[in-house]
């Protein structure tokens, strides 16, 4: 009978033990030198890379694993790629690895970041910096430009390297709402909800499409994304927050559910859309909802558009977590997904994503160049022109923003408690 | 030697259970042991010594009450309703002449499908664009997604209850007929040559013979009603949520010092379903009086 | 007993069926009332079946206004996702029934067969990693596999799927050899057999059947595991659970359904094969097999 007493106390022995010796393990190595690319290469030969993202979308795992997987077989290297319900799961699991004292051989070897995830992993130390800038092909990368330096506002110091770029957008059903009703700005959103009582909601902020909208939101009640661009202000924030909430609160009961209840994700906003539920989502794909017209999960008569006072744009990336197995393998893959070759394949909604470019398009060879026109040529009514998205393009938001905007979504809207 | 292995046959009652005691004693205790440990800051990286502060917390939050509540409300409601649901199912089944057989298969197609699947085909079903608001549709009883009951992510959670009666009807039921079948129809038909009406027979014979074993079974389903995490995350409400949707919501929010709070709830579940456990064991043992009614479901 | 088959195997009504069956007739209530639990169980399939066989399957269709195979084209596509995670999910079920049957057929025999001071607090003992949530088990456990390396791979989960397995193929095993005939091996014995013989050709053929099913519940516990899975595999292990998951967070519904339909097949064609194999009796024991 005393049996397990005695066996939870050698496990307690066991725990304490092992915890004192990953303790006494040294700091995470540093990482494989870029710039010594030959070595790299050599490195990664014979490696299982895990790539861990989001795996929500059947066509960019596809995608993922079509393309990437066997121009990855080439160089030696086998793609494992690890779907994520949240991409906060990722993030989650290497935090808990270094927490438990695990600095090397890590389960994940390459994560697809940006925004929150990516300032989550810089605060706790959790991504090699300073590689990104020295990969062969981040010369056709303009890191100048502060859409792809600054990841909501924090610098990327070569952290994370670019993958692709989005911008949000709203769609609409021309079956059921005319191009000419659309709304142009929040406010005039706002009045659009109160005139269609229930036809209206967005996924429940921390997810990502709902922070968006929410910081667009906010954005326009303070002034523009510009009196952001010198950084998180508390008075700031606080003045545009309480109007902010105090319209949310005014629509609540015009919104899908009378507010009650929120979709979890944009997948759960488009199947409600699609099904005639609500009539407005939302996409982040520079070429539009051709994917998902042809997947089937949107129909036919969807049209995407943006609101003039603009819509935010930026840059998704892969970051390698300081305790990857594989690091070299890793900073291969984050090389390959820049070739131009395939960054027109993925911006393709032929080929299932229609990811927006990370590459500078006057850096590249004009044959290149063309490739890349014939498939923006192709995108017809179910993308917005590349003219239209770039007029109205706004900068991310400071991290900080986005998070205060989230736990106090989750306290006034989710739990309806003052905001503290 | 082998002389002295025959003769201590306590020795090898012990060795012959240790293996599985082993196991259950290292990871489950374990794991429990670790939840209380780090629940009162003790093994985590938290800074200090070890504290309340996580109870604390969740005495003072009133979230935390609320999603009490609303697990033990969907518990004890999905719990009573395949009780009654499941006794009556075994009642119904039993009374088939031909094709009993047939029925009981289908009766209990549902069992070994996991719980997940379950959730994506209640949604599917009766979610507000679901198959049912479209039939209503495409016979004209309603015009609209909007006008069929929300159901789903409803505060009252009754999609998450159907689909616990959907899975546990059947397993109720089946244990019902398997003791039915054991016990025989000499009883009930005693009672009826003595007179007793269908009534007098179903409350002074078949229950107290089934009450032991589903009472056991009910213990089960309490547990598992109470303690699942996917079925509420894909159809139940969000706010309050059920406590291990938000237990994995604390130990996975990326701000650390959620973590011992998680594991202060993981403590209040465990506890919550011992209790019932031990109440519904002692209950069991007390209807049946002698034999473990424990194990014998299932078996 | 005699049973008569009903006429058309494909869609037989069994309830419907009104006479000459072996234990009697069925009265017209009974009968419809049995379909009318039946369809309800069945029901929430249909949506699943409809919207895997769909393309732009949107309110108000109610069947499908394009049918399609696509779906079923990216779940079934050699070398996919699907079957990399059947592997997967095959390999630990399969490791966790055959491991679970090992520890517990010693223990099984002692507790069925023997009365010995503590035995309820053993049972007790047992019946609690069955019953206490997946997911206090998950997040207590997953810093200590996290530090002995096990997190993040197939052996820690099958190890952390041994919990509630465990547990219940030793009371099921422990079922199994109190209702067994273990005379009959002392008779073996009292006839001359060595104790090897008797075992090999008197007991096992008697516990066979019984440790089958007890295995195959151990596989069941295991093929279903959710958040055992997710929290201990750290995403890295993906079986179909983990799988399904991720796809019903993409939206596609036509992929999400056939996806789930997938899944739900083996265990339903394994049920099914039990009962015709052992006889309804033994299928109570699905009934933890969640």
């Amino acid at each position: 009978m005393r049996t397990i007493p005695r066996s939870t106390l050698l496990l307690l022995v066991i725990a304490v033990v092992a915890a004192g010796c990953a303790q006494a393990s040294s700091a995470p190595a540093a990482g494989p030198d870029p710039t010594d690319w030959e070595q790299v290469r050599s490195d990664a030969e014979g490696a299982t890379l895990d790539l861990h993202m989001w795996g929500g979308s059947t066509e960019i795992n596809r995608f993922v694993d079509e393309v990437y997987g066997p121009r990855l077989a080439e160089l030696g290297i086998t793609l494992r790629r690890v779907p994520l319900a949240d991409t906060a799961d990722a993030v989650n699991a290497v935090l808990a690895e270094l927490e438990a004292g695990r600095t090397t051989d890590g389960a994940i070897d390459l994560i697809w970041i940006n925004g929150e995830n990516h300032a989550t992993m810089r605060q706790a130390g959790a991504l090699h910096t300073g590689w990104a800038e020295q990969l062969p092909n981040a010369a056709l990368v303009d890191w100048e430009d502060p859409a792809v330096a600054l990841d909501a506002g924090l610098p990327v110091d070569g952290a994370e390297s670019p993958w692709g770029s989005a911008q949000f957008q709203f769609v609409h059903d021309t079956t059921r709402t005319d191009a000419a009703e659309l709304p142009g700005s929040y406010a005039e959103l706002a009045t659009w909800i109160e005139e269609h009582p229930g036809r209206f909601t967005y996924p429940a902020p921390p997810a990502f499409h709902g922070t968006r909208f929410l910081t667009q939101w906010l954005y326009e009640l303070s002034g523009g994304a510009e009196a952001w661009a010198d950084g998180f202000d508390e008075d700031a924030y606080e003045e545009a927050a309480a109007e902010l909430f105090a319209v949310l609160e005014e629509l609540r009961p015009h919104l899908w559910r009378g507010g009650e209840t929120y979709p979890n994700d944009i997948a759960d906003l488009d199947r409600l859309f699609a099904n005639g539920e609500v009539d407005m989502t939302f996409t982040q794909l520079p070429a539009g909802i051709g994917a998902n017209v042809e997947a089937g999960t949107l129909p036919d008569s969807a049209r995407p558009f943006v609101l003039d006072t603009g819509t935010i744009g930026d840059h998704h990336y892969l970051g390698i977590p300081v305790n990857a197995a594989e690091p070299a393998a890793a900073m291969v893959l984050a090389d390959l997904v820049l070739d131009p070759e395939l960054q027109t394949a993925k911006l393709d909604p032929a080929n299932g994503w229609g990811d927006g470019l990370a590459i500078d398009v006057e850096r590249l060879a004009d044959e290149d160049r063309a490739a890349i026109d014939a498939v923006t040529a192709g995108f017809g009514d179910l993308a917005l022109p590349p003219e239209r998205l770039a007029e109205v393009r706004l900068p991310d938001a400071p991290p900080e923003l986005t998070d205060a905007l989230d736990r106090d979504w989750e306290r006034v809207v989710r739990q309806q408690r003052p905001r503290s | 030697m082998s002389a002295w292995w025959h003769r201590h046959e306590d020795v090898r009652t012990w060795v012959a259970l240790s293996p599985a005691l082993l196991l259950v004693g290292l990871l489950f205790g374990g794991a429990v042991v670790m939840a209380g440990l780090r629940s009162i800051g003790l093994l985590g990286i938290g800074e200090g010594g070890p504290s309340l502060a996580a109870y604390r917390q969740l005495v003072t939050d009133p979230g935390f009450a609320r999603s009490l509540g609303l697990t033990l409300y969907v518990a004890v409601v999905s719990t009573s309703l395949s009780v009654v649901l499941g006794i009556g199912a075994a009642l119904l089944l039993r009374r088939l002449g031909a094709g009993r057989r047939f029925a009981t298969t289908l009766f209990q197609l549902n069992l070994p499908v996991p719980h997940v699947i379950g959730a994506v085909a209640i949604l599917a079903l009766v979610g507000q664009s679901g198959l049912l608001s479209r039939l209503a549709a495409q016979t004209g009883l309603l015009d609209a997604p909007a006008a069929f009951p929300a159901i789903t992510f409803d505060p009252w959670a009754i999609a998450v209850i159907l689909q616990y009666l959907w899975k546990e009807v059947p397993f109720i039921g089946i244990v019902a007929l398997a003791i039915l079948s054991a016990s025989g129809d000499d009883l009930e038909e005693a009672a009826r040559t003595l007179g007793a009406s269908t009534w007098q027979r179903l409350r002074h014979v078949t229950l107290p013979l089934l009450l032991p074993g589903v009472l056991s079974a009910a213990v089960i389903v309490f547990a598992f009603t109470f303690g699942i995490f996917e079925v509420p995350l894909l159809l139940g409400p969000s706010s309050p949520t059920v406590l291990p949707v938000l237990a994995h919501r604390r130990y996975t929010d990326v701000d650390l010092a959620a973590r011992p709070e998680a594991m202060a709830i993981s403590v209040v579940i465990t506890l919550v379903v011992v209790v019932v456990v031990l109440l519904g064991a002692a209950g069991a043992r007390r209807a049946i009086r002698g034999d473990a009614a424990v194990t014998e479901v299932g078996s | 007993m005699t049973r008569t088959e009903p006429a058309t195997t494909d869609a037989p009504r069994p309830a419907t069926q009104p006479t000459t069956g072996g234990a009697g007739a069925t009265p017209r209530p009974v009968a419809l009332a049995v379909v009318l639990l039946l369809g309800l169980l069945l029901l929430p399939f249909v949506p699943l079946v409809l919207a895997s066989f769909a393309q732009g399957y949107f309110y108000p269709q109610v069947l499908p206004e394009r049918w399609s195979l696509r779906a079923w084209q990216v779940v079934l596509e050699p070398d996919g996702a699907t079957w990399a995670a059947l592997r997967d999910t095959v390999t630990i079920a399969v490791s966790v029934a055959v491991l679970s049957l090992v520890m517990a057929v010693p223990a099984g025999r002692v507790l069925g067969t023997r009365r010995f001071r503590g035995r309820r607090v053993v049972e007790l003992a047992l019946l609690t990693p069955v019953l206490v949530p997946a997911i206090a088990v998950a997040i207590g456990l997953h810093v200590v596999f996290l530090r002995l390396g096990l997190a993040g791979g197939v052996p820690g989960v099958i190890l952390v799927h041994l919990v509630p397995a465990t547990p219940y193929v030793v009371l099921l095993t422990a079922g199994v050899f109190a209702n067994a005939e273990l005379e009959l091996e002392q008779q073996a014995r009292a006839l001359g057999a060595s104790w090897w013989q008797a075992q090999r050709h008197v007991t096992v053929r008697l516990v066979a059947p019984g440790l089958a099913v007890a295995g195959l519940f151990g596989f069941l516990v295991s093929w279903g595991q959710y958040v055992l899975t997710l929290v201990v595999g750290g995403g890295r292990v993906v079986t179909l659970p983990i799988l399904l998951f991720a796809t019903a967070s993409g939206g596609d519904t036509a992929i999400t359904a056939a996806t789930a339909l997938f899944h739900a097949l083996p265990a339903v064609v394994l049920l099914v094969l039990t009962s015709r194999i052992l006889g309804s009796g033994a299928l109570t024991t699905f009934g933890g097999a969640r």
